[in-house]
């Protein structure tokens, strides 16, 4: 099979391909409306805002935030260990990157747990239902991220999974991490 | 694995945990808010450029997720 060799610096071949870098910027855009029009509500009644931000757990989110950079960082690391046609240690490294999501997931859960028992559930007050919305919105993307992951694992065991398949997972993977990224600190942190 | 990246992770990790630090011990000033927009950015383009690898790609691509990042940290700073 001839192979091509694509070239980063091409406005058409960035990491990961076009599509997904057209899916992560429309991704980001949605997120980050949703997030300007939670602040913008959160003027309405700034005090029962910063009372249910209060009833989040920012340690929680803090340690979410943590599983996910360091998932993000062994994706980081199976990409190059792919590259260089290692792929033991890009399988081994991709196992770890699942598990951080997994991570991610379990704790995810525990905090819902708590959340619905203490009476906090979607339909609670504004942002609650903002909070319930935009981070079960986020659990899909992880999901859907970990069977991506999953495909991927296949792929690099048999050795049939393609450089360009790696990298587009990857960007999806890393685009967990980005929404992540602003939903913490608007969510957890700064009403 | 690679160093820049493993940096990378440590420095991403310790800005987690002083965002939180600055949330929870320091009020709900103005500027303690953009401080923590202004760190979670930093994080948010460490991840971009070093994970995702965007600083080999074409200009267009850093500067679309750059002026994104500056438009949506400019309009919450703006409506709090």
């Amino acid at each position: 099979m001839e192979s091509i060799k694509i070239d980063p610096k091409n406005i058409y071949y960035p990491p990961g391909g076009i599509l997904m870098w057209i899916l992560i910027f429309l991704e980001l855009i949605t997120f980050g409306a949703a997030l300007i029009f939670l602040v913008i509500n959160s003027k309405e009644d700034p005090e029962i805002f910063h009372q249910s931000r209060l009833n989040l757990n920012a340690t929680f989110g803090a340690m979410n935030t943590i599983f996910l950079l360091t998932s993000g960082f062994f994706m980081a690391t199976t990409v190059h260990q792919f590259k260089t046609n290692n792929y033991q240690k890009a399988s081994l490294y991709l196992n770890i990157t699942m598990f951080g999501g997994i991570l991610f997931l379990i704790l995810k859960s525990v905090e819902y747990y708590l959340k619905i028992n203490a009476g906090y559930t979607i339909g609670y007050n504004s942002f609650f239902t903002f909070y319930w919305l935009l981070t079960g919105f986020h659990v899909i993307h992880v999901v859907v991220g970990l069977v991506i992951l999953l495909f991927m694992q296949n792929g690099i065991k048999s050795k049939t999974a393609l450089i360009e398949d790696v990298d587009a997972s990857a960007a999806f993977w890393h685009m967990c991490d980005l929404i992540w990224l602003l939903l913490f600190p608007t969510l957890y942190l700064i009403l | 694995m690679n160093k820049k990246n493993m940096y990378t992770l440590g420095l991403l990790i310790i800005l987690t945990i002083i965002t939180a630090f600055f949330s929870n011990h320091f009020g709900d000033f103005k500027y303690i808010i953009f401080t923590i927009l202004l760190l979670s950015s930093i994080k948010f383009l460490l991840v971009v450029f070093n994970f995702m690898e965007l600083r080999h790609a074409h200009p267009f691509w850093k500067f679309s997720i750059i002026t994104y990042l500056i438009l949506f940290v400019g309009i919450i700073t703006i409506i709090i």
